[in-house]
């Protein structure tokens, strides 16, 4: 484990978090004053969502509420019940207190204020 | 549980599929942390990554490319389930309907585009191993999964048949 991290550091091999967990899809957009983040989720319910924003790194992890009941036999699968893992780093131009979420019907958007230090300024000269 | 009935294979899911090729975990995390802002940003090169691999696994991609929706099939001893992954389609616009002895699955979304917004339409053919009582089929949308139950016909009785031999 520790070669692989030392390989690549960000890809999280560790033996803290076995659970093999999957990237979800997801759109971010840009505007002046924030950056809008769209995350599919399907499966996930508000109980199973953590989102933190750590260290210049929002974490976002989702897990499936409705697995299959035991009694049920599955003839095909396509989906998967593993967690999703997002982890984007903003390094900090994101304003961690003005971050809103929704998750509405497998759809999480987030909206990310900026940080006023990451706003373009001009600068006078006096 | 019934025994002896093989399983449902996979190649006979919908004539409207492209494949169905393994689906087993999409991706695993082993990709870096992706940033966002000008200084990280790399959408190009991902999409394009994505777009190469979306074209060959089925279910790498999200809903929003290719308009395939990942499925499962599942059953217990009354009924046949079939799960769908539809995240963010408008509810009153899902359409699920039994057509010779297929369930074809309709929905649509709304996405933006730019300044405008567009109608992603999806449908997929998925056909069913049993009879089904197709006035008694229910459909549940709730997080982004819609749930279709397909109560099984009561399978005829075998009849006994009387061959004289001459």
């Amino acid at each position: 484990m520790s070669f692989l991290n030392a390989l690549i550091p960000s890809a999280g091999f560790t033996d803290r978090d076995p659970v093999a967990t999957r990237r979800p899809h997801y759109e971010v957009s840009e505007t002046e004053n924030a950056y809008a983040l769209t995350v599919e989720l399907p499966g996930v319910s508000k109980a199973g969502l953590e989102i933190t924003d750590e260290g210049g790194e929002l974490r976002i992890t989702g897990r499936r509420a409705s697995t299959v009941p035991g009694n049920l036999v599955d003839l095909h699968r396509e989906t998967s019940d593993a967690p999703y893992e997002l982890v984007l780093a903003h390094d900090n131009t994101v304003d961690s207190g003005r971050i809103e979420a929704e998750l509405r019907d497998g759809v999480l958007r987030l909206s990310l204020a900026k940080a006023e230090s990451a706003k373009p300024r001009k600068i006078a000269v006096s | 549980m019934r025994s002896g009935r093989p399983r449902h294979p996979p190649c006979t899911m919908g004539v409207t599929m492209r494949f169905i090729t393994y689906t087993q975990p999409n991706a695993l995390s082993v990709a870096p942390a992706f940033g966002f802002g000008d200084r990280l940003s790399r959408p190009g090169f991902e999409a394009e990554i994505d777009r190469l691999f979306g074209s060959a696994l089925t279910g790498l991609a999200g809903l929003a490319r290719g308009g395939q929706f990942p499925v499962d099939l599942y059953e217990d001893k009354d009924n046949t389930y079939v799960r769908a992954e539809l995240p963010g389609v408008t509810r009153d616009a899902i359409g699920v309907e039994i057509v010779d002895g297929s369930l074809s699955i309709q929905a649509s979304r709304k996405e933006k585009s730019g300044d405008g917004e567009r109608t992603v339409s999806f449908s997929r053919l998925v056909s069913i191993p049993d009879e089904v009582q197709a006035d008694k089929v229910a459909a549940v949308y709730e997080n982004g999964i819609l749930t279709v139950t397909l109560p099984r016909k009561e399978e005829a009785k075998p009849k006994k048949v009387t061959v004289s031999v001459n």
